[in-house]
């Protein structure tokens, strides 16, 4: 146990010793300043408090969208990186097996993931505070706390495709395209194949849970504990095809 | 099952009929030979032998198509992790997170295995003397300063057996000096087995007791230097000039037990082997039947030559 411990502070410093480490914390300041200003200035109609702001712009389909971006770049470089590197060789030699070294990097990958989302929502409410100083709107807390959790795990399940593409392509630039690629593309494709009722099986019909607090689901019949079993069905499936590739992988 | 292999406790190393296929080619086939505590053997071979592919099956880095590797008696096949705590290796070129520093680096693999102390981190990197450039990023070392950092690295849990993949490679020869230096120092020091690859003979006999030849992924040869034979039975070459040789050569012919390698009527030169203690009966019976003796030389080869010969030369470097 202490030796798995061991793995997982050694991930989080190959992430947080690189000079690059502080730069996605410092998008999501720039952004929500930016939007700050920008709403301050502009005093858009509806809204109106403080959460009104943060729950608008955590949203997929605001600022939000740059957490899953952000994620994705990481989780692709945590394998790829250690072949580019060469110090996979270093790596796997050790008394311990693949299954918890991929582990170890998956877990660090969710968890950056999951520090990106607190950093998004921290500030989202601190911009919102600066902008309105409370103030009565539309939303709830709650409303903000379901964005919040819909990010995450929209966010996890890109980071946890991009991972397995990082382990069969072991190319950090071909994982950060297919990853960011299918983002902008997958809800597109729902979209367009929105007639055909085996869309609903899709991943991409199923990421974005915000939609059952709103708007509704893009194909009719949807519920929340469908697309839930979905995305666990399709993740699943990304961490079987990793493990079993990383365990059996030759190493040249 | 082989029960039969009963395991001698100063085996460090056992490779018994060890062999990797890829697309139907055999790149290693069938090596099989041990290593016991404290040796330092070499294993050469030109490049593309499959010194690298054995070396990486040893540690576990690619899997293999038969055979087995046991290290300390544990198998890598069955019974990796125990089987390659007892390993340090580098295999091929030294790397690290070049972002980091060399302590960070050697850091990471500290909290990879129990036991690591920070004393150790501090003796190992006395050891290979890196002591100042330690809390420099990776990124500013030289290739020497990454070899002795990966040789710091492979130390660190105290390994029983070190595998190192062509150290001296890219290295000046004052490097290859000192690398051989402190290997030596290592194995003395630490008591450990050494299995160090290279091409070249020249840069790793000084240092092994025992050169492994390999070629296309076969063994050639197992040689242990500085063998002291007794030299009254161990063969020689000798090179005869004589006034007539194809007269000598029928009478060498009527001797037992000496071979003729190569007879030259032009020259007049012949060359045989024997044993040291025949040379004076082939002498005097060469006088007696009237055929004049004008040179008796030995004729030496080098391990080197031997080493090109065995291995057709080296095609590459
Ligand atoms: N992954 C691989 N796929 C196909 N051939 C390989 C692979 N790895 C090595 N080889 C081939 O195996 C042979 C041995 O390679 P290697 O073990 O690197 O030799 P050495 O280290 O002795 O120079 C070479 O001919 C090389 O081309
Ligand atoms: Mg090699």
């Amino acid at each position: 146990m202490r030796n798995f411990t061991g793995l997982l502070v050694n991930e989080w410093l190959k992430l947080s010793k690189k000079r690059s480490f502080f730069v996605a914390y410092a998008i999501l300041a720039v952004v929500f300043g930016i939007l700050a200003y920008a709403f301050y200035e502009l005093s858009p109609d509806g809204l109106n408090s403080t959460v009104d702001f943060a729950t608008g712009t955590i949203m997929l389909q605001a600022a939000g969208q740059l957490v899953p971006v952000l994620a994705v770049l990481a989780a692709a470089g945590s394998v790829t990186q250690e072949h580019r590197y060469g110090t996979i060789k270093f790596l796997l030699i050790r008394a311990q097996s693949r299954n918890k070294i991929l582990a170890s990097k998956y877990i660090i990958s969710v968890v950056y993931t999951l520090t990106l989302v607190l950093t998004a929502a921290v500030l989202a409410v601190v911009a919102g505070y600066i902008v309105y100083g409370g103030g009565a709107g539309e939303s709830t807390w709650s409303d903000f706390l379901t964005n919040i959790a819909s990010l995450a795990v929209y966010s996890i399940v890109f980071v946890t495709m991009t991972f397995m593409i990082g382990i069969l392509t072991k190319s950090n630039g071909a994982s950060i395209g297919v990853g960011i690629f299918s983002m902008m593309v997958g809800s597109l494709l729902v979209m367009l194949l929105s007639r055909y009722t085996i869309t609903k099986y899709l991943l991409f019909s199923n990421t974005d849970l915000s939609v059952y607090n709103g708007e509704g689901p893009p194909i009719e019949g949807m519920t929340m504990a469908f697309s839930i079993v979905i995305l666990l069905v399709y993740m699943a499936l990304f961490l079987s095809v990793s493990f079993a590739v990383f365990k059996k992988r030759d190493i040249a | 099952m082989k029960t039969a292999k009963i395991s001698n406790p100063s085996i460090v190393l056992q490779l018994d009929g060890l062999t990797k296929k890829i697309g139907g080619k055999a790149i290693v086939d069938g090596l099989s030979f041990d290593i016991a505590k404290g040796e330092v053997v070499g294993l050469l071979g030109p490049n593309g032998a499959g010194k690298t592919t054995t070396m990486r099956m040893i540690v576990g880095l690619i899997g293999m198509t038969s055979g087995d590797v046991r290290i300390c008696g544990q198998s890598v096949r069955t019974n990796f992790e125990q089987a390659i705590s007892h390993v340090g290796g580098i295999i091929e070129n030294p790397e690290f997170y070049p972002y980091m520093t060399g302590y960070d680096n050697l850091m990471q693999y500290k909290r990879m295995t129990a036991g690591v102390t920070e004393a150790r981190i501090a003796e190992v990197t006395r050891l290979v003397g890196m002591q100042d450039a330690l809390g420099k990023r990776v990124k500013a070392y030289s290739l020497g300063m990454r070899q002795r950092l990966g040789i710091a690295q492979a130390l660190l849990h105290e390994p029983k057996l070190l595998i190192l993949d062509e150290p001296t490679n890219g290295l000046d020869p004052a490097g290859i000096r000192e690398m051989r230096e402190y290997l030596k120092q290592i194995a003395e020091a630490e008591g450990i087995a050494i299995l160090v690859s290279s091409h070249l003979l020249s840069e790793i006999e000084l240092m092994c007791s025992r050169i492994v030849v390999i070629q296309e992924g076969k063994l050639v040869t197992i040689r242990s230097l500085g063998e002291s034979e007794t030299p009254t039975q161990k063969l020689l070459s000798i090179s005869l000039q004589v006034g007539n040789a194809e007269r000598a050569q029928e009478l060498i012919n009527l001797m037992e037990d000496i071979t003729i390698a190569r007879a030259d009527a032009l020259t007049n030169r012949i060359t045989l082997q024997l044993r040291q203690d025949q040379i004076p009966g082939l002498v005097g019976k060469l006088s007696t039947a009237g055929v004049e003796i004008y040179r008796i030389e030995e004729v030496r080869e080098t391990l080197e030559e031997e080493f090109m010969k065995l291995t057709g030369g080296n095609r590459i470097a």
